[in-house]
């Protein structure tokens, strides 16, 4: 892994107009991503993880804006972006992004392989026979048996597996230098996410990609990520290599997270979830957004939104816990389980 | 092969229902009143003369046998004599040159309707919100209610006394066709516009659409070669009926500027009572409805690769 960040994101802001009113989705944001490395964001349905990387390809929708920050990708601030022209210089060729559902990620009325092959004439500046030569190629590098039958058929002939294997040849055939993958895997089921993980890490290794992995599935983190940033009401509250994050969490949301997993339960009881609600993100917050759920909280995790405190030089949170003054806290046993676990 | 055998599993349920259907409206018209059959001296003629007419045109026979004649004749291509409108006029050569007449402002409307209709849903879909779309959305709100009999005779009125155009139809005058097409083009323009925009924003919040801009399609390209072909497919359905109705002419339209069409001909058929005329009519508006539905799911299963083409389900009958 490179120590250069290929992509930079500082203090982002992201709003939306619903209905009228005004919601922050990302507040204030910062992260860095580096060359080669698969970084996964995690985190609830609404933390932001898909809204954050949809602005690192201009995709959010028509009624959500950028309102302050930078992201920062080959000399360029995205962030200023404004006319279509610019983002086409981004989209695909430099950053490619493959979606949750493959059953409606492809267009219905054209054929899988005109589908792969718009990208490949766009993107490898080819045209005819090479282009369509080109196609097959990745299509059975992504493993579509009998290719040249397949590229003549149409979505509603693949099963779900093998449509992202086509969305993911899709992306490939944009040559990008980083893969968004925004749960690649929720919709499909489990011997095939497996296939289709994999078939992505084969992926990043011969073409040298950047992976940013979205997903509320720790399973899938552990198997795919080198690091890990878990989102909380629109904010990364943690970062760190996997081993930090899922061993030495500091966040108590963190915590709480990792308490979910059913591996942690004990039989007989319950399983661990978060008591509470996400905080409402068209009003302001104030002070640390998980500290009305969080039974650590302090009395200053109300009053002020606490800094990024360094555990290590790749890992670091957004908990008062950490600074010296506070309290000395233990983390929940689970969280020791959770090491020997992983010792055994 | 498969696009073969469907098509004809399907015309021949198509002639099934072209069957009952027939048959219906001509048991239905034997319930209308039958003075019609006497001509305009029925009054005065005695009960005898009255029942002499009816029995020579084999109307005193039970219905099953009138059935059973009246399917002979039309299988011979006779849609029987007109007995009113033209007395002793076969209906075929009648109806004819009606159709002809209906048929030319029929179908420059119906261009005119997609020519302007499905370019303005397109435009208002892809500036959704904005001014194109906002007047436009104020201009299929009026037409769809305000009743159309209120702005046909206003653009008569208006169209006759600002630009002094003739308020009825003129055979081989073309500057008296310019009203009747506009009355006989803003409804079918609203409807266009309005579906097709409908169809153009449900499909531009789909994934594909998403991840077609993702790979970095621009976006005149993705409304193009994905947004309009996705959102044309339920329009297709319909083309071939709207192309057939063209056939059929308007009723009130015609009424209005006088033109001697189809509308106008069926509504002159029932009020002078030529039961004959109104039944061949009729016979003819359902079988180009039935020939109509046939059409459009032929043009869908040709526009749609989903729609399966052997298991013969789904399609209307």
């Amino acid at each position: 892994m490179d120590k250069n960040p290929i992509l930079s994101v500082k203090d982002l802001v992201v709003r939306f107009k619903l209905r009228g009113r005004v919601l922050t989705a990302i507040r204030s944001v910062s992260i860095d991503v580096f060359q080669g490395e698969s970084l996964a964001i995690v985190g609830e349905s609404g933390s932001g993880k898909s809204v954050l990387t949809k602005t690192f390809m201009g995709l959010l929708d028509n009624n959500g804006w950028i309102e302050s920050g930078s992201i920062e990708y080959d000399g360029k601030d995205l962030a200023k972006f404004k006319t279509e022209k610019e983002w086409l210089e981004i989209r695909g060729g430099k950053i490619a992004m493959v979606f949750q559902d493959p059953m409606t990620s492809l267009s219905p009325l054209k054929t899988i392989g005109k589908q792969v092959e718009e990208a490949v004439v766009l993107h490898q500046k080819v045209k005819g026979e090479e282009a369509k030569k080109r196609t097959l190629e990745i299509l059975a590098e992504v493993g579509i048996p009998d290719v040249e039958t397949r590229y003549k058929q149409y979505p509603h002939e693949f099963s779900g597996g093998m449509r992202q294997r086509v969305v993911i040849a899709m992306a490939l055939a944009c040559k990008p230098q980083i893969l968004i993958c925004d749960e690649p895997t929720t919709a499909l089921d489990v011997t095939i996410q497996a296939q289709i993980l994999s078939l992505i890490k084969r992926m990043q290794e011969k073409y040298n990609l950047t992976v940013i992995f979205i997903t509320h599935d720790l399973g899938v983190v552990a198997e795919m990520a080198d690091r890990i940033a878990v989102m909380y009401a629109g904010d990364i509250i943690e970062t760190g290599k996997c081993d930090e994050v899922f061993f030495n969490p500091q966040h108590p949301y963190t915590w709480a997270l990792l308490g979910s997993l059913p591996q942690l339960g004990v039989k007989g009881e319950n399983l661990y979830s978060i008591a509470g609600t996400p905080p409402n993100l068209f009003k302001e917050i104030k002070g640390d957004a998980f500290a009305p759920r969080n039974k650590y909280a302090l009395k200053v995790d109300y009053v002020a939104r606490p800094p990024y405190f360094s555990v290590s030089e790749t890992h670091k949170a957004r908990t008062w816990l950490l600074d010296p003054r506070s309290p000395k806290i233990e983390p929940p046993e689970y969280i020791r389980r959770l090491k020997e676990m992983e010792v055994k | 092969m498969d696009m073969l055998k469907y098509s004809i599993g399907r015309l021949l349920r198509s002639l099934i229902t072209l069957f009952i259907v027939l048959s219906m409206v001509f048991l239905l018209m034997r319930l209308m009143p039958v003075e019609g059959y006497f001509g305009a001296r029925g009054d005065n003629m005695a009960p005898e003369v009255k029942e002499q007419i009816l029995k020579s045109l084999g109307l005193l026979d039970p219905w099953y046998k009138q059935l059973v004649s009246f399917w002979g004749r039309l299988l011979h291509g006779d849609l029987g004599e007109s007995i009113v409108y033209r007395r002793g006029a076969s209906c075929a050569s009648i109806i004819g040159p009606k159709i002809a007449t209906s048929f030319r402002f029929g179908i420059v409307s119906l261009l005119i309707q997609n020519i302007v209709g499905l370019p303005l849903g397109v435009l208002m879909a892809n500036k959704k919100n904005g001014v194109v779309d906002k007047l436009g959305n104020v201009y299929i709100l009026i037409i769809n209610a305000v009743p159309a009999a209120v702005y046909y005779l206003l653009l008569q009125l208006g169209g006759s006394n600002i630009f002094g155009i003739s308020m009825i139809y003129r055979p081989g005058d073309v500057s008296t066709m310019i009203l009747p097409v506009i009355c006989l083009s803003l409804g079918g323009i609203a409807t266009n516009a309005m579906w097709m925009r409908r169809y153009m924003v449900d499909q531009m919040n789909m994934d594909y659409i998403r991840l077609a801009k993702a790979k970095g399609l621009s976006s005149k390209k993705v409304a193009f070669s994905h947004v309009v072909r996705n959102a044309f497919i339920p329009m297709a359905q319909s083309l071939p009926r709207s192309i057939i109705f063209t056939l059929a002419g308007s009723l009130y339209v015609e009424s209005l500027f006088s033109i001697p069409g189809m509308g106008a001909l069926l509504v002159t058929a029932i009020q002078r009572q030529d039961n004959t005329l109104v039944q061949a009519v009729v016979l003819l508006f359902s079988a180009m409805s039935v020939v109509s539905m046939l059409l459009g799911d032929i043009a869908m299963v040709i526009c749609d690769p989903r729609i399966k083409l052997t298991s013969g389900k789904g399609g209307r009958v």
